[in-house]
């Protein structure tokens, strides 16, 4: 006999009312945690089909933790600082834009507010343009010949340091472009300090070893100091690492060969050389973004070089393929005997300012052993080298200014004994001089923008070394230069 | 029929239930904080370079606490922390998680302990940018044991030697699970910190009134006073770390640089427990192994050029004035040669107390493995000069940089210089020792006002002449 049986018509008209309020409850519960964890959901990254828009403006997660920045905070922060920046919006540091919510490099992510983080295609998207009055071709992988990650990173942290880096202020200009929900606005005042106190944090350390350096300039980066300085906390060791950034297409033969990689030859793993470089942008080990990394992996091993955009003559670009393949191919073309290996920085050739070289010390190969320690992937591929790896040339047209540190304006300039290359010239300015090979670099300013003035006297800025062909005649030297158009 | 009975009343019930919860709380507990998961690695090699002796169970630092610890406390190693481990001169192969000499295991969760190769590894560099070399076997030039003890207790002493501190580094650098989380957090960070506080203060009291070794040096403290547990006599026994390859050509010899042990058996066994292994955690059968590995390891060639017509000379001169202590098979080779003859620092010797090796003798007498052979002498053995280029500084405390300095008279020898640099000195024969990187790199080492580090004696050979002096350090180096 159960319980039901005993009651009476109206207990069971009062059960009913109470299990229907219960359900009524139940959904109205459900549905503000569902809106809630949608509003701060814990990690919701912008997903993006098209891989091509992946690999400009999806996560690797640079923005999966504090080092992402709000989005709302990071959208102000140029209007608010406007003094701060050599023009307007992030775009005056030389990031590329297509006109979209961000330009191309920076991801979104919502780590219970939208956050924003730097991708691979930050410092490896680059601008051609044909002329002054041109639009610029926007070239994927190509090293990013115009952005000024430093000045990138002294914006930021110059905004932190800065009185008016407030609640008040913030918010008060971010109210200017958008309307945040109650909700929103609480979670955006904490997250003001939160971001200032970061980025305050952050700047310390790497400001005081920057700003005892040369200046990156566009398109170059210390990429190992950090690891130093920052993630390690060791003292400054005085040593300069600043380099150019590469290219990433066409990352397959690299793999098939076992090229070593980075300039100085110190990691011959695709995947440690990518999950090194991510730390970079500002992941870390349980934040990395893995499957997303993936993704871009997967396709830039297939990226092809982007072929020269203008007129080859191609009569002459067949007498120099033949000096390239005495001269150059062993070292510089895909099957070459010495492609991807390391050249003695000390060989008499070779010669090129060693302070790349040096920054990237054996104590610091030995400690990166214990980088993703407790992970499959722990890092097992780094060594200290004593020279530079033989580069495969692949696009080597857009891969302007040359050698290791950007030192070397044309490849024309290449092919000159050192006293003959030039000693001070401009970078970032992206108009191509097709006569040279390589971005036109004796313009200081154009339209109020200055660029970056190279002096090659300054520590790890050498332009001196890597004096193969310079012994050719002029004429060798222009087919040779024809040639390395159609690479 | 048993269980029936034993459920057979509420009171049983309860009981039993109870017992039940407790022995799973237990076997919990000891699985996640002290289940030993042995490591083997099936190469002699690896056993020897990362391989355990015993010292993870007593003396084992928690993996992430040891990760991070260089991270946090950069300032309490040498050159603030430049280089991490290395800074300590820890010699770490490409693409290893750990340094030579270290090794992980699991007990309860992974902890970091020593082993022999910590020590017994070496280092040779070209230039200070250059990438080093490393000798297995070799006696260390680079590695501070006594500061990477300091450095731990140093750590544990500091207010940021915290949950709060070291976890923030740790969720930096791995996603740890929930259980390992509320483990270190309350359980094994706040251990680990009494622990080392309370091994400082029982264990290693002494070493705050002693010379410091410096690199490549330890003292026969760790036996006396932390194995055996004697009272402190306040006598010092700075000493240079030995090669220990080719153990085979060298095992009637007696052991340590005061012959105060005949057999090679005890002398590792013994180290080990010096090491931090105890009575109880001491690996005999991984000590073997490594012992066996030792007997033919071979010893390193000069690796730079050598002047093939000099050393022919530079062997006569050998055979008439060295050859009678120094070559093998002679009358006096891996004998105790007393100090009157000697002449060299006479507090190590004096440090090896009578008093120890008796105690020596009966510290485990119901082991199979009881120690029979330690003694006493009056002097320092007459060592095999094997692998002699890789042994800088010379002479037992090392304080002779370079085999140049040795043939100096006594009071021409450098009175202050710099060790623990491993970059290759070939004009002297030795690690470069003066210079500004020496001076960063190195360690001060003083022989004039520091107890122990005596440079005198050993007068051999240096009365020859210039050219019998080259002749003779040019043979020297193809030993």
């Amino acid at each position: 006999m159960s319980v039901a049986d005993d009651m009476t018509p109206l207990d069971e008209a009062l059960r009913k009312r109470r299990r229907r309020r219960i359900v009524v409850l139940a959904v109205i519960v459900y549905i503000v945690a569902l809106y809630l964890a949608q509003l701060f959901n814990p990690n919701d990254p912008v997903v993006y089909r098209d891989i091509v828009d992946h690999f400009k403006y999806g996560s690797i997660g640079a923005d999966n933790n504090a080092n992402g920045i709000p989005y709302w905070i990071w959208k102000v922060l140029p209007e608010v600082f406007a003094d701060k920046l050599p023009g307007e919006g992030y775009e005056s540091l030389g990031f590329v834009s297509e006109g979209r919510d961000t330009p191309i490099g920076f991801s979104r992510r919502r780590v219970f507010v939208d956050r924003i983080g730097l991708n691979c295609s930050a410092c490896h998207t680059g601008a051609v343009r044909d002329t002054p009055d041109s639009e610029p071709r926007v070239i994927l992988g190509m090293p990013a010949n115009t952005m000024d990650l430093q000045s990138y990173y002294r914006f930021l942290f110059a905004c932190a340091a800065d009185s008016r880096f407030t609640a008040d202020n913030i918010m008060n200009a971010i109210a200017r472009r958008t309307t945040l929900n109650p909700l929103e606005r609480i979670a955006y005042r904490a997250a003001v300090y939160e971001t200032r106190d970061q980025l305050m944090e952050r700047g310390r350390a790497i400001s005081i070893f920057m700003n005892k350096r040369p200046d990156w300039g566009p398109g170059r980066v210390d990429t190992f100091s950090p690891y130093k300085i920052v993630m390690l906390n060791w003292p400054d060791d005085g040593t300069t690492g600043t380099s150019d950034l590469p290219s990433l297409w066409n990352q397959r033969p690299r793999v098939d060969g076992e090229l070593d990689l980075h300039w100085d030859g110190n990691n011959s793993s695709l995947d440690e050389r990518n999950l090194s470089a991510s730390m970079g942008a500002g992941t870390t080990p349980p934040t990395v973004d893995l499957d997303r990394l993936h993704r871009v992996r997967d396709w830039i091993m297939d990226l092809p070089p982007p072929a020269y955009p203008y007129q080859i003559n191609h009569e002459i670009a067949a007498k120099g393929e033949i000096i390239y393949r005495k001269l150059c191919a062993d070292c510089h073309a895909f099957g070459g005997s010495k492609v991807g290996r390391v050249t003695p920085v000390a060989a008499p050739e070779l010669q090129t300012d060693r302070n790349r070289l040096d920054s990237y010390t054996y104590p610091l190969s030995a400690n990166q052993n214990l980088f993703f320690a407790g992970y499959p992937w722990r890092f097992s591929h780094f060594r200290k080298t004593d020279g530079y790896t033989n580069m495969p040339l692949d696009g080597i047209w857009a891969r302007a200014p040359y050698l290791h540190n950007g030192s070397v304006p044309t490849l024309a300039d290449l092919l000159e004994e050192p006293q003959n290359r030039p000693k001070v010239f401009y970078r970032g300015y992206n108009v191509y001089d097709r006569e040279k090979v390589g971005f036109v670099s004796t313009v200081a300013e154009e339209n109020g923008r200055k660029f970056f003035k190279f002096d090659t006297s300054l520590i790890g800025n050498d332009n001196g070394g890597h004096t193969y062909g310079v012994k050719l005649t002029p004429d060798e030297k222009k087919t040779l230069v024809e040639y390395m158009k159609t690479l | 029929m048993f269980l029936r009975r034993l459920l057979s009343t509420r009171l049983r019930r309860v009981v039993f239930a109870l017992v039940l919860l407790v022995a799973l709380l237990g076997f919990a507990g000891w699985y996640a904080l002290f289940r030993v998961v042995p490591v083997y690695y099936a190469s002699p090699e690896e056993h020897f370079k990362y391989g355990s002796i015993g010292v993870e169970v007593p003396a084992g630092i928690p993996y992430w606490i040891w990760v991070e610890m260089p991270k946090v406390f950069p300032d309490l190693l040498p050159n603030n922390g430049e280089g991490g481990y290395v800074s300590l001169g820890a010699s770490w192969e490409d693409g290893k998680e750990m340094p030579i000499g270290f090794t992980k295991m699991t007990v309860g969760f992974p902890r970091v302990g020593v082993n022999c190769a910590g020590c017994h590894t070496t280092s040779v560099r070209t230039s200070t940018s250059d990438k080093p070399k490393f000798y297995l076997g070799g006696p260390s030039a680079r590695f501070r044991a006594q500061d990477y003890l300091r450095f731990l207790f140093a750590c544990a002493k500091d207010p940021r030697f915290n949950a709060d501190t070291l976890m923030a580094k740790i969720n930096n650098d791995y996603n740890l699970n929930i259980v390992d989380r509320i483990l270190y957090r309350y359980i094994i960070i706040p251990q680990t910190k009494a622990q080392l506080i309370k091994t400082e203060q029982d264990s290693y009291y002494w070493m705050a009134e002693r010379p410091d070794w410096g690199p490549g040096r330890t003292d026969m403290d760790p036996f006396k006073l932390l194995v055996l547990g004697l009272p402190d006599d306040h006598t010092v026994g700075s000493t240079d770390m030995m090669p220990v390859w080719n153990e085979r050509a060298s095992e009637t010899y007696l052991r340590h640089s005061d012959g105060l042990n005949t057999t090679l058996v005890e002398s590792v066994r013994s180290a080990a427990l010096a090491a931090a292994a105890t009575k109880k955690s001491i690996d005999i059968e991984g000590l073997d192994r490594v012992q066996q590995y030792l007997m033919d390891l071979p010893v390193p060639k000069y690796p730079f050029a050598v002047n093939e017509q000099l050393t022919a000379r530079g062997r006569e001169v050998f055979d008439r004035d060295c050859a009678v202590c120094h070559a093998p098979g002679s009358a006096r080779i891996g004998k105790v040669i007393p100090l009157e003859e000697l002449g060299t620092d006479p507090n190590r010797n004096r440090h090896w107390t009578p008093a120890a090796a008796d105690a020596f003798n009966h510290y485990a007498p119901e082991k199979p493995w009881a120690f029979h052979n330690f003694q006493s002498t009056n002097g320092y053995t007459a060592r095999s000069l094997e692998g002699l280029w890789l042994r800088a500084p010379y002479l037992h405390n090392g304080s002779v940089p370079s085999l140049v300095d040795l043939l100096k008279p006594p009071d021409e020898r450098p009175k202050l210089f710099y060790r623990g640099h491993d970059v290759y000195d070939q004009e002297n024969v030795g690690f470069v020792s003066f210079g500004p990187e020496a001076e960063k790199y190195g360690w001060k080492y003083d022989t004039v006002n520091v107890i122990g580090n005596g440079n005198w004696g050993h007068t051999w050979g240096t009365a020859l002449s210039a050219d019998d002096k080259k002749a003779l350090t040019e043979y020297l180096k193809t030993l």
